[in-house]
């Protein structure tokens, strides 16, 4: 087990979104405001972890032939003990992510990790992959968030900073309101943000691979 | 291919006893959290009803709706989903209740407080799905067209069915359909408040 190389893995040359392309519905959907987006990425980032720990723990008594039920299982029993646990506790994150929350059962990167990592790996390691790749999960959330919101709405950290209830707060403004870009607050928005990251990602990826080559 | 009952068996019973815990792990997370997460909505609740009923009000246990109250409200296009009782100072003055109608996108859910006198005292809306930047200028209660907040234009009136769009209730212009919508919900928690007696 090598945890330094397992979380330049889950941040950058396998993370989970931009290279892996997992779990896109919910980085496009739930990037708008800097809460929305911490809040989602933690939770996936416990959930995924729980989740390989247990799938590999569990690993030599499933029987292949049912694996994929066994760990739709797992999943969803951590998704909805951390549904209710956040409806419980920070309602207000629970009400600007909505739906979102319990569509994590079928979040494609908790499957993945699962049927790629923790099946085949010690319990140690796949909760390490778990951490690492949550928080690889987390940080593009929170790129995508701070990006939207800061050139869609114009303030930084919408819904912690600036006074006033948690998940109400108005955030730090920094650019005028009427200079705001409403089309990135938007679906669409969602898309070309994502779109440049992915295509900023590659680009550096290749770079570096290319250096490599030229070393060698 | 033969299936041997042992491997059924392994099938079956592993898949089982997974299930078995993980059902066991969320009743233990359940029993933490649903008393806290009914406060939450009981308060929610409340804080809805406040706003759509006269300062100093309070409110009675949800109330059982009768069939006639629900065939007045669904006679006039809406639907009563709860029901409550409003006093102040000791005295009945109302009563409060949620009302579903059908908007440009969907249903509409809306509190509509309805006073002794059976005139509204509030309209406001709990969920939608109506089209953002349109639909939701009448859920956010913005101005109408004759300068009047939307949903406050309602406070007052009385007489279900009179209440008619482009007659005495001015919509927004674009979002008609959805001023419609509430002013369908506003007739129907007249109807059932005039069936309560």
């Amino acid at each position: 087990m090598n945890f330094g190389k397992q979380l330049k893995e889950g941040l950058i040359s396998q993370n989970p979104v931009l290279v892996q392309l997992l779990g896109m519905c919910s980085t496009l959907a739930i990037t708008t405001s800097f809460f929305n987006g911490l809040g989602m990425g933690i939770s996936v980032l416990v959930i995924l972890t729980l989740s390989n720990i247990f799938i590999s723990l569990l690993r030599k008594i499933i029987p292949n032939e049912v694996r994929i039920a066994c760990y739709i299982v797992v999943i969803a029993g951590f998704v909805t003990c951390v549904d209710l646990i956040l409806k419980a506790f920070v309602p207000a994150l629970s009400n600007s992510l909505g739906v979102f929350i319990p569509l994590i059962v079928v979040n494609c990167i908790i499957l993945g990790r699962a049927e790629a990592f923790a099946s085949k790996n010690s319990v140690a390691a796949s909760a390490v992959d778990g951490i690492c790749q949550g928080i690889g999960y987390t940080l593009v959330l929170v790129i995508m968030c701070v990006f939207r919101e800061l050139l869609g709405s114009g303030t930084f950290g919408a819904g912690l900073l600036g006074g006033g209830e948690l998940g109400a707060a108005p955030g730090l403004r920094i650019i005028p309101e009427q200079f705001g870009i409403k089309i990135l607050t938007m679906p669409v928005g969602g898309f070309l943000t994502l779109g440049a990251l992915i295509a900023a990602m590659q680009w550096a990826l290749t770079k570096a691979n290319n250096k490599k080559k030229e070393a060698k | 291919m033969k299936i041997s009952p042992k491997f059924v068996l392994k099938v079956a019973g592993t898949l089982t006893i997974i299930a078995l815990v993980t059902a066991a792990l969320l009743g233990l997370v359940d029993g933490v959290t649903r008393d806290k997460i009914a406060e939450i909505e009981a308060e929610k609740t409340r804080v809805a009803m406040s706003a759509v009923t006269p300062a100093g009000s309070e409110f009675t246990d949800a109330l059982d709706i009768s069939d006639s109250v629900a065939a007045a409200a669904s006679a006039q296009g809406g639907k009563v989903v709860e029901l409550y009782g409003v006093t102040k100072d000791g005295v009945e003055a109302g009563c409060v209740m949620k009302i579903t109608a059908s908007g440009s996108q969907g249903t509409i859910v809306m509190m509509v407080g309805v006073d002794a006198n059976k005139a509204i005292t509030g309209i406001s809306v709990v969920s939608h799905a109506e089209t953002s930047g349109i639909g939701t200028k009448v859920v956010g209660n913005d101005l109408n067209d004759a300068g009047v907040p939307v949903l406050d234009q309602f406070v007052g009136m009385s007489g279900s069915g009179t209440l008619v769009v482009k007659k005495n209730i001015t919509p927004i212009t674009t979002a008609t359909v959805t001023t419609k919508g509430i002013t369908t919900g506003a007739n129907a928690a007249l109807a059932a408040a005039e069936a309560l007696g």
